[in-house]
């Protein structure tokens, strides 16, 4: 396998064969919390790809050049990476803040939410445990390779969470039956578009 | 708490009137993939439940000493360092399901739920109300859990198997596998959304 196209296998199975929300059900909490408008929508989804791809780099570095020559990694990994995500959020607000105010009050109100949002950890820890992933391609990721997935996954979120949210603008004036109004309606049209996603599985191979 | 609620009732309002996954909607991502058989949801409600109910009795024994302003990284400390627990043990003791939950062992860390009840509950009240204010959270979860394995996996395979052993089987049909795969989650849970809201309403009227 060449290695640009081994970056593009990985690119392709983060972002829509093993798409995070729609097939592996992680960071459902935003889809169902904020998607209900198409702009927090798509301010949401730049501020996980910014606050993932950082996570995902300083959590890879933490392991290969920390963890792992201490022999520690093992039980000491989830501390870490929560710990190392929980600053890193904190640290972007005020640097946002301080540089770039409109960016600052486009992404501002979902940095807090970030922290606890599971797919920051999931892909952090994916990024560099092995095993984990079911991608055939390289389960020791190199840097490259971390961060090419890191961003797969990322714009598979954000399409989702932007699809998603165009489908409940429509919802909110649709007659729905009474008992599926509000949550159970969104569950219905999330398993559709989970069915939709299915239709990737084995492309290219994945 | 001096209003006179009783242990029993913080129990019961976790497993029915504030149940995490169908009442207050946190906690979902977990419930959700790992519900596609019994077995699995057995073992996350155990995990989430523990989890729980240790963070919520430590923190509830120190919430005087947290200063307020760090507070929300000491409880993830704190639950991250039960969770490594977790994933240690069953690690060692149950390898197959260990594999099978894979990432969401060490994502318990981040499920909404547990830190809710630590910032929401166990900073706020005693020891004895904290704990059992977990493990009313934890039954309510396993009890969901438990539920849409059960649909899902009786549905999706036409039988259950629990540890190794058949215990229910539909005989000979043609399962649709659906109810296993990933639209089987959201579909189940919705449903089960649906009904309890129609319960609701028909309770009300």
């Amino acid at each position: 396998m060449s290695e640009p196209y081994r970056y593009f296998l990985i690119f392709i199975g983060a972002m829509v064969v093993y798409n995070i929300v729609l097939i592996r059900f992680i960071a459902l909490c935003p889809l169902f919390g904020v998607s209900s408008q198409v702009e927090t929508s798509i301010g949401m989804a730049m501020s996980v790809m910014f606050v993932m791809t950082m996570a995902t780099t300083v959590s890879w570095l933490a392991w290969n050049y920390v963890l792992e020559p201490l022999h520690v990694g093992e039980f000491l990994y989830i501390p870490v990476f929560i710990l190392i995500i929980a600053t890193l959020v904190q640290f972007l607000e005020m640097v946002l803040k301080k540089v770039s105010p409109p960016l600052y009050r486009a992404m501002g109100i979902f940095l807090p939410l970030i922290t606890t949002n599971c797919a920051v950890l999931a892909v952090a820890t994916e990024a560099v445990k092995p095993g984990f992933l079911n991608l055939n391609v390289a389960y020791h990721f190199s840097l490259p390779e971390a961060l090419v997935y890191t961003i797969g996954v990322a714009i598979g979120f954000g399409l989702v969470i932007v699809v998603f949210a165009c489908i409940r603008e429509r919802l909110e004036t649709s007659p729905v039956p009474h008992a599926f109004r509000g949550a159970p309606i969104a569950f219905m049209t999330a398993a559709l578009l989970s069915l939709a996603f299915m239709g990737f599985t084995n492309l290219l191979g994945l | 708490m001096d209003d006179g609620t009783t242990l029993w009732d913080e129990f019961k309002k976790g497993v029915i009137t504030e149940n995490a996954l169908l009442k207050l909607m946190v906690g979902l991502c977990s419930a959700l993939a790992v519900s596609n058989r019994l077995e699995n949801g057995i073992f996350m409600g155990i995990a989430a439940t523990f989890v729980l109910v240790c963070s919520n009795i430590l923190i509830a024994l120190i919430r005087e000493r947290i200063p307020y302003q760090i507070r929300i990284p000491i409880f993830i400390i704190i639950i991250a360092s039960f969770v490594t627990v977790v994933d240690l043990v069953m690690k060692a003791y149950v390898p197959v399901v260990y594999e099978r939950l894979g990432v969401w062992i060490p994502l318990i860390v981040v499920n909404c739920m547990i830190l809710a009840r630590a910032e929401g509950y166990a900073s706020k009240n005693s020891v004895a109300y904290a704990a059992v204010d977990g493990l009313g959270i934890g039954v309510g979860y396993t009890l969901v859990l438990l539920v849409m394995g059960f649909v899902r996996e009786l549905l999706g395979t036409g039988k259950i198997i629990l540890f190794e052993k058949t215990i229910v089987s539909l005989g000979p049909f043609n399962p649709p596998l659906i109810f296993v795969m990933f639209p089987g989650a959201f579909l189940t849970f919705g449903i089960m959304m649906a009904l309890l809201n129609r319960y609701e309403s028909r309770k009300k009227q």
